[in-house]
């Protein structure tokens, strides 16, 4: 536990004493903002316009800032966290086989696992202040969205299960990225592959278009955008849930014997 | 203090290292020589129980170091062929990891950083980033690092190496005080090195032990009627091309 705990410690001191934890930070809070202001404009023309269409005031009786903007803004969030989670985990083992600091690692009294679990933990730290930051778009909005017509209060507790959905697929990324690292030869081959199955999962829903049947059923159970879709809404499904917890835990499970392994090469 | 039998690894088209069997007593100083590619590094490897062993064991402070690594790892410091240091960490946080890694208390640690400080003379670039070091320092470090914990082996894997001489004899120096306190084991394919600190020497050749004694040991079986000096090293020279290229 002491030692899970000197890992964590020193994985935060890279992340935020060199650029990754930073330039990725500094990503989702740009297009975050981007997609925040384009959704509050898209809002705004149809708050505007509802009056002069017949029937208007009561579409307007069913949006609010919520969904218009909030949940567009966490869908598009989802994929940018698909896109960086990569750079976040990327290094965490295949850059210690690199410069040889490994050794140090796996010739100290520590077990693999416990190597593996600081390292996660760190990266959960960085999504984490990444999701805060993203946060500040639906707080800023329930301040200055106050009294909006046509809905304007900010459902938290849909907002919360947003949260609870990107915090979920982020992990579920970085533990898959994790994996990769562990797997990969260098950083980056590491974060290449992690990148190449994320988008997979990602786009798999896609492949629900048009397809019938079975599948169907395939694409969306694959899909990690699908499966956020129901959080985004302020659902909070089981199936969800384990789809990502599932996710993590293979990530985890492939990372932790890949470090093990290292030793059995 | 450190007892090896019947040590074997096999990789998967060469075997590095077959059937090593030697014990070291502690406080003792052992040179691990050989030629480049004799398996000295594997060597260390498998007593740090980095590598596994495909067969044959491995105690350490009467541990094994394959079925018990965490006990086995606490009485162990190794410098690794290149110190594994982090470029974006200061040295006084590097030692202060490794201190973690090993277990100490955090109440224990500053003392502990300073004191393998100290001893390894790295006390004036604690709070410079390892990547801003010399190699000297950095070899330095990595000393330091190994002596975290006052360990009772020592693992050196070729601790002079890419070092200008003042460094090398400092280093040895250092070496040589660690004796008695500590039990070490250093590889080399510096003979002068060996001959000036080590109390018993190791000869590996093609994966094999070819002898294990005294320098005086070796001087009597190898030299005979020969009076040889310690300060005299070309004689360890002599014996080695005899051990690693018999005729």
């Amino acid at each position: 536990m002491r030692t899970t705990l000197a890992i964590l410690r020193k994985e935060l001191s890279v992340y935020f004493t060199t650029p990754v934890a930073w330039v990725v930070l500094v990503v989702v809070a740009f297009f975050s903002a981007q997609v925040f202001a384009g959704s509050l404009d898209g809002f705004r023309l149809l708050t505007t316009r509802a009056g002069e269409i017949p029937g208007g005031a009561a579409l307007l009786d069913r949006v609010n800032l919520t969904d218009a903007v909030v949940a567009r803004l966490f869908g598009s969030v989802g994929l940018f966290l698909v896109v960086t989670t990569p750079f976040l985990s990327m290094r965490l083992v295949a850059e210690e086989r690199r410069t040889g600091t490994f050794e140090l690692l796996m010739t100290a009294p520590i077990r693999p696992v416990e190597i593996v679990a600081g390292k996660y933990l760190a990266s959960l730290v960085v999504l984490a202040a990444a999701l805060l930051l993203v946060a500040l778009f639906p707080a800023f909005l329930s301040v200055a969205g106050r009294g909006a017509q046509g809905g304007g209060a900010i459902e938290w507790p849909t907002v919360a299960a947003g949260l609870l959905g990107l915090f979920l697929l982020g992990a579920a990324a970085l533990a898959v990225g994790l994996a990769f690292s562990a797997l990969a030869g260098t950083p980056v081959v590491a974060a290449l592959l992690s990148l190449l199955v994320l988008l997979g999962l990602w786009l798999a829903g896609l492949f629900t278009v048009g397809a019938g049947g079975a599948a169907r059923n395939l694409a969306a159970g694959l899909s990690a955008s699908e499966h956020l879709a129901p959080f985004l809404q302020g659902r909070i499904a089981l199936p969800d849930v384990l789809y990502y917890l599932s996710l993590c835990a293979l990530g985890l499970f492939v990372a932790e014997r890949a470090v093990e392994g290292r030793r059995w090469a | 203090m450190i007892e090896v039998s019947g040590l074997t690894k096999r990789f998967r088209d060469r075997t590095a290292v077959l059937d090593l069997s030697f014990s070291i007593g502690r406080g003792e100083v052992v040179g691990l020589l050989g030629p480049n590619g004799a398996g000295k590094t594997t060597t260390l490897r498998l007593l740090t129980g980095y590598l596994p062993a495909t067969s044959g064991t491995v105690r350490v402070a009467g541990f094994d170091v394959f079925e018990e690594p965490r006990q086995a790892r606490r009485h162990i410091g190794y410098l690794p062929e290149v110190p594994p240091l982090y470029d974006a960490m200061t040295v006084r946080r590097q030692l202060r990891f490794a201190a973690e890694l090993k277990g100490l208390g955090r109440a224990l640690l500053p003392a502990e950083v300073d004191r393998v400080a100290g001893l390894t003379g790295v006390t004036e670039v604690l709070d410079r980033l390892t990547s801003n070091l010399s190699k000297g320092f950095r070899q330095r470090v990595g000393i330091a690092q190994a002596l975290v914990g006052d360990p009772d082996v020592l693992v050196l894997d070729e601790p002079t190496v890419g070092l200008d001489p003042i460094q090398i004899r400092e280093v040895r120096d250092l070496v040589r005080t660690l004796g008695g306190r500590h039990t070490v084991i250093l590889s080399s394919h510096l003979l002068p090195e060996v001959a000036m600190t080590c109390s018993k020497v190791l000869v590996l050749n093609a994966g094999r032990l070819v002898d294990f004694d005294t320098l005086d040991g070796l001087i009597a079986r190898h030299l005979p009627g020969r009076k040889v000096t310690l300060d005299d090293i070309a004689f360890l020279e002599e014996i080695f091309g005899k051990l690693v290229t018999p005729a």
